[in-house]
């Protein structure tokens, strides 16, 4: 794990950095998986994870964390919860209850669809968008247009991990991205 | 303009232990809930033959009262008026018949979610919990906060091929059919005293698996945790998910009748 260096890298992330695994050949060969799991078995530095986003976005008026399911799951509600802001849910397809927008992303092969609930964010509001990783950026940005859909704000996207060969931070339609890491 | 998201408003309570004859406003539409002991079906024997009274059975969530006699209950009663209001209920989800529980209503309360968190944090903080196991998916939203505040670990709880390495995997029974519930092998140590979280317990197939794959039972060492208890944000008790948890205690914030 590639720890950014800088004269910007808080203490607390090389612990986050040695928490996560790394499982090669999965989901399929040649893929080296990030596994957070681990990152969660140790108290001190999920806290530390969700404190370094909770520091960086509070008092900023953001009132929508939109987390991607499933793992944006994990980390979208303590940073909501802290922060003050409504928690939603982007759920893949048939998931959600109740009235959807969906939004089709491409995939390697083929493609997968992203659903947000119609109501859950207002026009004019901030919204983050949170995940454990962020690859090709696919994901991210189909999440990002169903916020945009509704007409909110997205202020920034937030991933504990990036894979920076895969140049997602290129496809986010101009919105900036904060991770906390980045994997090569 | 697309209708904003309709919430269930509680209007007139009359009795919070159950006996209530609570009329909730679903965007145009009056639902009138029958009360437990289906007094307005005597009262008004007319309203049988209408066509909306098919809506009749729709289960509204009300607020579990732990300790009524308690003098500091006021915001405990609060804070579960306040949850159990803002989780709504749509008819036909996923299919026809059921009354689904939609706590995606409550998240986007925030007073109402940090209320429910701390409910459970409340409850466990001095209990010396080392493990906090969620299901997927809802679980993975209540249990990371709770796991937080009290210090103990996060154990996601997963459908088949979702987790990398290696896992065990525990089978359980749907209505039609199946399913297999997995956990990281190595992620419990003997000695953990570990709580199973999900938005809401309705057979308790799902808790049942997730205790005993915790509890070591579907590992070939039988290395598990101590399962204290399990806890949910929604209780469906009609189906007696209670009742199939092996003797450990269930704990629920409200109960949908």
């Amino acid at each position: 794990m590639a720890v950014r260096e800088g004269k910007e890298q808080d203490p607390r992330i090389p612990r986050i950095a040695s928490s996560i695994r790394v499982v090669p050949d999965f989901p399929k060969k040649g893929i080296m998986f990030q596994d957070i799991t681990t990152l969660l078995l140790d108290p001190k530095a999920f806290k530390d994870t969700v404190d370094l986003f909770v520091e960086r976005y509070t008092g900023r008026d953001i009132s929508v964390v939109a987390g991607v399911e499933a793992r944006g799951f994990i980390f979208g509600p303590p940073i909501a919860l802290a922060i003050g802001a409504k928690f939603v849910p982007l759920r893949k397809p048939k998931k959600l209850p109740g009235e959807v927008i969906s939004e089709n992303y491409v995939l390697e092969y083929g493609t997968d669809c992203l659903e947000m609930h119609v109501g859950a964010v207002q026009p004019g509001e901030r919204a983050l968008v949170v995940d454990d990783l962020v690859a090709t950026g696919g994901t991210l940005c189909a999440a990002i247009s169903l916020l945009e859909r509704a007409g909110a704000e997205v202020v920034e996207c937030a991933c504990v991990i990036e894979l920076p060969e895969l140049k997602g931070r290129e496809r986010l339609n101009g919105k900036n991205l904060y991770i906390l890491m980045e994997s090569h | 303009m697309k209708e904003s998201i309709i919430k269930p408003r509680t209007i007139k309570p009359i009795d919070l232990a159950g006996f209530s004859r609570t009329f909730r406003y679903f965007g145009r539409s009056k639902i009138q809930v029958r009360t437990n002991l289906g007094l307005l079906s005597l009262l008004f024997p007319s309203l049988s033959s209408r066509p909306y009274l098919s809506l009749l059975r729709l289960a509204k969530p009300f607020p579990l009262i732990c300790k009524r006699s308690m003098a500091s209950d006021g915001a405990e009663d609060h804070r579960l008026r306040r949850i159990a209001s803002s989780i709504r209920v749509i008819p036909e989800f996923p299919k026809p018949g059921i009354l689904f529980q939609d706590i995606t209503t409550l998240l986007l309360d925030p007073e109402a979610f940090r209320d429910t968190i701390d409910m459970f944090v409340e409850r466990y903080r001095d209990k010396e919990i080392s493990v906090v196991a969620g299901i997927e998916a809802r679980g993975f939203i209540f249990g990371p906060p709770i796991a937080l505040a009290i210090g103990a670990k996060f154990v996601p709880m997963r459908k088949p091929k979702k987790l990398p390495g290696e896992v065990i995997s525990e089978e359980y029974s749907l209505e039609y059919g199946t399913d297999k519930m997995e956990m990281h092998v190595g992620a419990v140590e003997a000695g953990d005293r570990a709580l199973v979280i999900d938005d809401l317990i309705a057979t308790g197939g799902t808790l049942a698996a997730a205790m005993r794959l915790l509890g070591g039972f579907s590992s070939t060492d039988r290395v598990g945790a101590e399962v204290v208890e399990c806890a949910c944000v929604i209780e469906l008790p009609e189906l007696k998910g209670r009742d199939k948890l092996g003797g450990r205690p269930l704990f629920v914030l409200v109960k949908a009748v």
